[in-house]
């Protein structure tokens, strides 16, 4: 009996986990690389359409999961997307009556959480074929796991790009020279491809090194 | 007999709905009517929020241009006239920007005199750190007095400096204000005659 109990939660964990560094989506998996690309150019919007990110996938998971049985395959596709735009939708409703300033920086980017594929990638991959306890660990995971990539390429772009830390509108610290005359390079667009590609190889080395 | 033919029946009419041809359709149709009852409801709930919001919104933004405001009228010709407790000081208006990142949405304030109050810049989806720059004083303060032929970048003969590295979100927020003025000023002047 006991053995059974552990067992779920055990794995409750692994799926949970497995979000941050063996499937993380954006450095491993290699999805949703547009909003990565996009929304990184302050920490402020990266924080807040991560956890855009969160509220949809878990909430898509969950119906998705719970409709799986019922579900006909052949219009699964467009079964997924209408329940992953009504979560969008409401998201987007909900920011805007109460945490305006949110959403005005997240703007365009908030609607398009709907073609994100790691959302309909997951509902694909996992929540349609799994408990909804799981979808849960699987969507917590995941989605803090993006949240976590966004973080780290928001990070340097904001550092290096305006050699100041501002979270929140919090001026945290600015580094002397660098806040003088900041490499602008790195918040423009190609600037997010040169940070994401250098983070990818450094992933790829670090995953290269563990397999040996 | 009687029974068990009945159960068989039954199994059959659900077994026939959940293959049948007509399934992905009915399921889909409801996912859809599901979805649509549920966003009409947060629609209903956040929708006085979202209103509220917006007029303290544009109260605020007013008061930033007309600091002495103390009410003000939506006129049908899209622009706002400003009053201190009894006289008429002024009007406001929204213009938009075709910036590098997309949309400026700018609020103009203007005297009796047609001269520029102040200029705010409400939202804006400009690069951070460059563009961005708009929203700063050492910016829009440049518009303060300006009549409307000065509204133009230095270079163009006008008395706006552009910002180092933004011309472009620079360029659209000095033409988008220019438009406007013409146009509002147009329909302000035909008004009081």
């Amino acid at each position: 009996m006991e053995i059974e109990k552990v067992k779920p939660i055990k794995k409750f964990w692994q799926e949970f986990k497995k979000g941050f560094v063996i499937t993380n989506p954006v450095f491993v998996l290699v999805l949703g690389l547009c909003p990565t690309l996009a929304v990184t150019s302050s920490i402020d919007n990266a924080l807040g359409m991560g956890i855009g990110v969160i509220f949809v996938l878990l909430g898509s998971n969950i119906i998705i999961s719970l409709i799986r049985r019922f579900t006909p395959p052949i219009v699964r596709i467009p079964v997924f997307i209408v329940v992953i735009a009504s979560f969008v939708t409401i998201l987007s409703l909900v920011f805007e009556a109460f945490i305006p300033p949110l959403y005005e920086a997240l703007g365009i980017y908030l609607a398009l959480i709907v073609v994100n594929c790691i959302i309909l990638g997951r509902a694909e991959a996992f929540a349609s074929k799994n408990t909804v306890f799981y979808s849960i660990a699987d969507a917590l995971g995941i989605g803090m796991g993006f949240t976590l990539s966004l973080f780290i390429v928001s990070f340097l772009r904001e550092i290096l790009g305006t050699g100041k830390l501002t979270v929140f509108g919090l001026n945290l610290f600015s580094i002397p020279v660098l806040s003088q005359l900041p490499l602008s390079f790195f918040i423009m667009p190609p600037g997010a491809f040169l940070v994401l590609g250098l983070l990818l190889a450094l992933f790829r080395w670090l995953g290269v090194l563990k397999n040996e | 007999m009687l029974k068990v033919n009945n159960k068989n029946n039954k199994k059959f009419n659900i077994d026939k709905l959940l293959k049948g041809k007509a399934y992905p359709l009915i399921f889909l149709s409801l996912i859809v009517l599901v979805s649509v009852v549920l966003l009409m409801y947060v629609n209903s709930i956040t929708k006085a929020k979202i209103a509220a919001e917006k007029e303290t919104q544009i109260i605020e933004q007013l008061k930033l241009i007309f600091p002495e405001m103390k009410d003000y009228k939506y006129n049908k010709d899209e622009y706002y006239e400003v009053y201190s407790s009894e006289d008429l000081i002024g009007y406001a208006f929204t213009a938009i920007g075709k910036g590098y990142g997309g949309d400026i949405n700018i609020l103009i304030g203007i005297n009796n005199n047609f001269l520029i109050e102040s200029i705010n810049i409400i939202s804006n989806t400009e690069t951070p750190g460059l563009g961005t720059k708009i929203t700063e004083n050492f910016f829009t303060d440049q518009f303060k007095g300006l009549a409307l032929e000065d509204v133009n970048l230095t270079k163009n003969g006008g008395k706006v400096d552009a910002i180092t590295g933004a011309t472009i979100s620079s360029k659209a927020v000095v033409d988008a204000v220019r438009e406007e003025l013409i146009k509002k000023i147009e329909l302000i002047k035909n008004k009081s005659n």
